[in-house]
């Protein structure tokens, strides 16, 4: 067993790491304050190959693995906290890559180098009005008309609604549908790339609501109703009847890098922190550091934050070992287990952390003059859900350690 | 137009730790090619993209560090990378390396232009470049900030100082070491980690160079500590106060804070 990374991912690591310390870093703050990321920081993202990392080079990716972007997505929420860039680069990392294992080859030739050049920004469509977890009760229909397809529904709390708008060519969502009813249950399901706005230009049928989130406020989270919105067949992503499992997919791969934003944004709250334990005097002197009841709860948090880290970067390599790798060394459903274990422990870590850096910062921690509150917040919204929530990564640890048969979530 | 890079890795000096007695924890501290090399390679790179360049990037010494530097400069796109091995590189004393590099340059040139950073950010000598030029007998332009190459054989480099910017020209070949002020280095995107990777280094032994490579023994390496000195000017009135202040000026002044 080898914990070291190779020297292409410590490369790659360093080079992430200064990138996101010279354009990220200085602005992290005002992204947060003014609520969007700069459509020309996403571009110098784009030009840095910070998008589709894992994506082969044929449709414009890096031709890396799921553990570099683990890694860059670690680095980019260091350098931002509040997670917005991060989550925004997750996103068009993971999803990315769904379609390019799923997806239709005109679809890969026509979305993923847009994406992966920062032009186009390509999320997750998933959760509706009546609830995200229940994915078997999406009511989103697609009805087949020739050669195209034809959704009616609605979706809520997708990350990315306005910046598909404001990007040069636009973007979209990994969509999930049923195909023909609405029918409960998870048998007819089918996923489409749904592109609102392609090349410039809008398409009908698309109508988005943007809300007001209380942290990580750089991203937008909206809403869109479909209204007839038509979708050509090649911008199905697998077959009719698969959808719900190769969004279960998608969402081992996004989740993962969803628990390194996480932690990434974490080790910067622990490290400023750290900063203040050594830095801070009280009782003639003694640095906070010297206390005991602070310092070995700083441990205790460090142990945390390294028990996540190793969670991430597990999961992130038995990915490439799944999808990555010919022969596949693991079976899709192998990555079940320890994704979820990554997802539970990053952002619970996270927001634990913040909470107790709080309070050693003292009132000067709740004050907006410290950045902290922006990272806690920031982190806070995954312990509520995006990719799937916390109970439902106990509920998958449960069914597949304890046993489906013991485990029921339905009727 | 052909361009040597001469670069090394450094000491990230801001990681650096020491033990109790000051000891500097050198095998503890991260290792990176040099800030100032960066800005000299990435003014290569400029010149290859604007007029057309070989780039050769060459290094003396045998450590990890060592060919990683060479492999960072291919992912910032030099094309050729040379190394001389030695082993414990970090005691080489500046003439033997500055000979090696040198003897790189004349065995795989010639080089219209011999780039290096103006000074290493740990350990500070600033004296490569300069040794390098007066080995091979051309000029050297030390310490720019702005390279720029004026037609054919003849380069530019601007040198804030102090009381003001200069300009010099130099016919080529020349040297010119190029400070971390210079411009803002490319960062090698995955790609171009994974390209270079793959590309060959060219190892070269001192025997093969004809060059003598001498180290230096410190006899002692200790973190460099300013005491705190704890004087107290005390003041009971107004009177007092003002004595206090010209004491505590002519002491500033005796040290040399001020002037």
């Amino acid at each position: 067993m080898d914990f070291l990374l190779s020297e292409d991912e410590r490369r790659f690591q360093e080079s992430v790491s200064e990138f996101a310390k010279r354009h990220i870093e200085p602005r992290w703050i005002e992204i947060d304050e003014k609520g969007r990321i700069p459509l020309e920081l996403i571009k110098s993202m784009g030009d840095q190959g910070l998008f589709a990392i894992p994506v082969p080079d044929k449709y414009g990716g890096m031709g890396g693995t799921v553990l570099m972007a683990a890694l860059a997505i670690e680095e980019i929420a260091y350098h931002d906290p509040a997670v917005a860039v991060a989550v925004y680069a997750l996103l068009n990392n993971g999803w990315p890559l769904a379609l390019s294992l799923f997806g239709s080859e005109a679809a890969k030739q026509e979305i993923l180098p847009k994406v992966a050049s920062g032009d186009a920004f390509f999320g997750i469509g998933s959760t509706e009005p009546q609830g995200g977890s229940d994915v078997a009760g999406t009511r989103t229909v697609a009805r087949r008309s020739g050669n195209k397809w034809v959704v009616n529904g609605e979706k809520t709390y997708i990350s990315g609604v306005r910046e598909i708008q404001e990007l040069p060519a636009g973007g979209g969502f990994f969509l999930v549908s049923k195909a023909e009813s609405a029918e409960y249950g998870h048998r007819n399901m089918v996923d489409f790339a749904l592109l609102p706005k392609w090349n410039g230009k809008m398409r009908d049928g698309w109508k988005p609501t943007v809300y007001d989130d209380i942290g990580r406020h750089g991203l937008s989270t909206g809403g869109f109703k479909l209204e007839d919105f038509e979708v050509e067949d090649d911008l199905r992503i697998g077959d009719v009847g698969k959808g719900f499992y190769l969004l279960m997919e998608g969402f081992n791969i996004a989740r993962v890098l969803v628990a390194a934003a996480t932690i990434g944004s974490a080790r910067w709250a622990l490290d400023r922190g750290a900063e203040w334990l050594r830095s801070r005097r009280l009782f003639q002197g003694r640095p906070l550091a010297s206390f005991e009841g602070i310092s070995f709860r700083f441990s205790e948090l460090y142990a945390e934050l390294e028990a996540a880290k190793y969670f991430v970067y597990r999961a992130a390599w038995m990915i490439d070992k799944t999808y990555l790798e010919n022969p596949p060394r693991f079976k899709p459903k192998d990555l079940n287990v320890p994704v979820s274990l990554a997802k539970m422990k990053g952002p619970e870590t996270a927001t634990r952390i913040y909470e107790e850096v709080l309070k050693w910062l003292g009132a000067y921690g709740y004050t907006k003059e410290s950045a902290v509150y922006r990272g806690w917040l920031g982190t806070f919204s995954y312990t509520i859900g995006a990719e799937g929530t916390q109970n439902i990564m106990r509920y998958i640890i449960a069914r597949d350690v304890i046993g489906s048969e013991y485990v029921s979530h339905t009727g | 137009m052909k361009i040597l890079v001469a670069v090394k890795p450094t000491f990230d000096i801001g990681q650096l730790k020491f033990e109790k007695d000051g000891t500097p924890l050198l095998d503890a501290c991260p290792v990176s090619l040099g800030e100032a090399d960066r800005c000299a390679l990435e003014e290569a790179m400029r010149i290859k993209e604007r007029l057309g360049a070989t780039v050769a990037a060459a290094t003396v010494g045998s450590s990890e560090a060592h060919y990683k530097a060479i492999r960072d400069s291919y992912a910032m796109g030099a094309d050729e990378g040379y190394l001389v091995k030695a082993d414990d590189p970090w005691k080489l004393d500046a003439l033997s390396v500055a000979s090696a590099i040198a003897r790189v340059a004349a065995a795989t040139g010639p080089y219209d232009l011999v780039l290096t950073g103006s000074g290493a950010g740990d350990t500070h000598a600033s004296v490569i470049g300069p040794m390098i030029a007066g080995i091979l007998g051309i000029p050297l332009i030390a310490g720019v900030d702005r390279l720029e190459v004026r037609g054919p054989g003849v380069v530019a480099g601007t040198c804030k100082l102090e009381d003001g910017s200069y300009t010099y020209e130099a016919r080529t070949p020349a040297v010119v070491t190029v400070t971390s002020e210079a411009n803002a280095p490319r960062i090698p995107n995955l790609r171009a980690i994974l390209r270079s990777k793959g590309m060959q280094i060219r190892e070269m032994s001192a025997e093969e160079l004809g060059v003598d490579l001498r180290r230096l023994e410190p006899l002692s390496v200790r973190k460099y500590e300013i005491k705190r000195k704890r004087i107290i000017y005390k003041a009971e009135d107004q009177k007092g106060a003002a004595e206090a202040s010209a004491e505590l000026l002519a002491a500033l002044r005796s040290e040399g804070v001020l002037s």
